[in-house]
């Protein structure tokens, strides 16, 4: 489903992927963890079309260039990113906005576009597996959230617009122990076998809530190690160094 | 003038029976001219522009315009509906009659002796030159003169507003029109006004003035909307003067025109007054939109806000000068300025201009202005949610803008200022 091969990418005048490949299948949930500066969120940014960074190698959804494309034919061709800090947006409310990005994937998807009236039920079911307030409804966007609530209207924007591939840049930063179960249930329920996960962590602990089938370690721009969820526990114990030679025991 | 081209005046003042306010206004522009690229108050338009197309001008002509034209260019917003074509009252076009007790709607020579005789704030000086101009060339006003305890519609809490329409009718050379309205409140009284200037395209010039009194504990609320067409300079000044405990809202929504300005001069005559004025300019393509605002606290406890905002695109120009004094011997009057701007190209320029007189102590006076372009981390957010990008610009100028436009009564006028405001930039190629 994601193909990407031999990226790089340099922002500012700095490299910060070099030569990055990655293949991820439908159904499939991989997680990329990587010290500080390795390139986490550059990746996540890259692949959502970020302004700023000068990017070469392929990227492909579907096979669908993604590189060549602006950020929003890239949401509509089914890339979602969830952001690690969402952005306020004084001014438009949430729902008008929501319906908005809904419309704007629907219309691709040669769908209709909803209604106002149903789309506000259908917000309400989401919200609701999400122990959102409607009253998020009539707020501005993401405008005076705590950072869980910012981190649950990230997921609630996912459940909604059905995404192929969504990327979770540090959807586990700055939740208490309640939040990050909330918010793990809502990615939990989206796993689906035509839709692929990319989660993007520090923490183990958001792993051990929503268990991937690869881990990835990203480190000086590259993916250095690939493992099962077990290498989630060696990191744990070795850090994010290169895998280290192990004497077998006697 | 650029000294008093003469030649220029015979032209543009007509001739007719003496008339002192007129004979004084000629007599004002021969002393002090028309305004000049020196002149400081003129600093941001493009006032060598606008006196050569006025040098070139010659007196509008009444013309035909149909209903289905006004309805078009301004929308339907009460019973009460004013017309006026190139400064000339026009009575087919005009609906006068669905008012309440107490209010006299159309021309001055139509209203009955001593209604307003009084009243008419006839004023010993002129701003600058247009405003004298207008004074000297200007036709029978339209006059809106409420008595005592009136309002068009007492027994509404929401009253259908009463609307005034200045339609521009341009001929096949350039003419220049001088619209003058005189808005008179009585005491106690309230009304809801809608003033509207709006155009065919061509090469007009309105040179337009309002005056307007409140009496004391007089309610006014006024949205004056320019969306005059393609080609069309307009010049236009308010003069407001409010008596003790009267309360004047306005709104001054400046998409249209060429090159337009607007000078809103607020004087609270008498103590706790409060004024309230709210603006937005939206200048596209190689538009030029100025505003000059002045708020005059002579009395004490007076209250006014000045909340002006600018949307500036391609290689158009937006101003905001924001004046307020506040008089020696008066207390506790309160001041407040804020203007705004989006530049959404870096061919576009916004200025802005505050101007503070202070001449007493006790006092509160606050003002801020800001310039900024639209925020890209709140475009990249939407456009990764799918929507395209001209779809987040707007959704995003829609909300920088929304408080002013959400402020405007009735709907049906909010709606045809939104639409106009989406449209208006769109008219308008780079």
């Amino acid at each position: 489903m994601l193909h990407i091969e031999n990226l790089t990418a340099t922002i500012a005048g700095q490299t910060v992927l070099r030569g990055l490949d990655l293949d991820i299948g439908a159904g499939e949930v991989h997680a990329i963890m990587g010290p500080n500066g390795a390139g986490k969120s550059t990746l996540a940014n890259v692949l959502a079309g970020r302004d700023g960074y000068t990017a070469t190698g392929t990227v492909t959804l579907d096979g669908i260039d993604l590189l060549a494309r602006s950020p929003e034919a890239r949401a509509t061709a089914g890339l979602f990113l969830a952001f690690q800090y969402p952005t306020e947006i004084p001014g438009v409310g949430n729902m008008y906005f929501l319906r908005a990005a809904l419309n704007a994937v629907r219309r691709e998807r040669g769908l209709e576009e909803i209604a106002a009236v149903d789309f506000l039920t259908l917000a309400k079911e989401h919200m609701a597996r999400l122990d959102m307030d409607p009253a998020f409804l009539s707020r501005s966007v993401n405008d005076g959230f705590s950072g869980g609530e910012k981190k649950r209207n990230e997921v609630l924007q996912m459940s909604l617009l059905e995404p192929r591939l969504a990327i979770l840049d540090e959807i586990d930063s700055g939740l208490d122990i309640d939040a990050l179960r909330i918010v793990a249930t809502g990615v939990e329920n989206l796993r689906s076998p035509d839709r692929a996960l990319l989660i993007i962590t520090h923490y183990p602990h958001l792993l051990d809530l929503v268990q991937p089938d690869y881990v990835h370690v990203l480190s000086d721009g590259r993916i250095v190690r690939t493992g099962d969820r077990h290498l989630v526990d060696e990191i744990e114990t070795d850090g994010f160094g290169p895998a280290p030679v192990r004497v077998p025991v006697p | 003038m650029i000294a008093a081209d003469t030649a220029l005046l015979d032209r543009l003042i007509p001739t007719g029976p003496p008339d002192p306010p007129s004979l004084r206004a000629t007599n004002w522009l021969l002393t002090h001219g028309l305004p000049d690229a020196h002149d400081e108050a003129w600093h941001y338009s493009p006032i060598t522009e606008i006196i050569s197309r006025l040098a070139a001008a010659t007196p509008a002509q009444a013309r035909p315009i149909t209903r289905a034209d006004i309805d078009r260019l301004t929308g339907h917003h009460g019973p009460n509906r004013l017309v006026l074509v190139n400064g000339i009252y026009a009575p087919s076009l005009s609906d006068i009659a669905g008012h309440g007790a107490g209010v006299w709607i159309g021309r001055l020579s139509d209203l009955p002796p001593g209604t307003l005789a009084t009243h008419v704030p006839v004023g010993g000086g002129f701003t600058d030159g247009f405003h004298a101009l207008n004074r000297a060339a200007g036709a029978d006003p339209a006059v809106v003169s409420l008595d005592s305890r009136a309002a068009q519609d007492a027994d509404d809490p929401t009253p259908s507003p009463i609307h005034i329409v200045h339609v521009a009718a341009p001929g096949t050379g350039p003419e220049v029109s001088h619209p003058r309205t005189v808005i008179d409140v009585g005491d106690h009284s309230r009304l809801h006004l809608i003033e509207t200037f709006t155009g065919l395209p061509g090469a007009a010039i309105t040179n337009a003035s309002t005056t307007i009194r409140l009496g004391r504990e007089a309610t006014l609320t006024h949205h004056r909307l320019q969306t005059e067409a393609v080609g069309a300079i307009h010049i236009g000044h308010t003069h407001v003067s409010q008596a003790t405990e009267s309360r004047y809202t306005a709104s001054s929504l400046m998409l249209g025109a060429d090159i337009a300005r607007h000078t809103l001069d607020v004087t609270l005559h008498g103590p706790d007054a409060r004024v309230a004025l709210t603006g937005l300019y939206r200048p596209a393509g190689h538009q030029r939109h100025d505003t000059a605002v002045r708020v005059d606290h002579a009395a004490s406890r007076g209250t006014s806000t000045q909340e002006f905002k600018g949307v500036i695109d391609d290689h158009a120009r937006g101003s905001f000068s924001g004046h307020i004094i506040v008089r020696p011997d008066t207390i506790a009057n309160d001041a407040h300025q804020t203007n705004r701007n989006l530049v959404l190209q870096p061919t576009a320029q916004a200025d802005s201009r505050p101007w503070l007189e202070i001449f007493a102590d006790d006092v509160r006076c606050t003002h801020g202005a800001t310039v900024g372009r639209l925020d890209d981390a709140a475009l990249f957010y939407l456009r990764s949610r799918g929507i395209p990008l001209d779809e987040s610009r707007t959704i995003l100028i829609d909300a920088f803008v929304r408080e002013i436009i959400d402020a405007i009564e009735p709907v049906s006028l909010r709606d045809h200022v939104a639409a106009f405001f989406d449209v208006a930039a769109r008219d308008r190629q780079p």
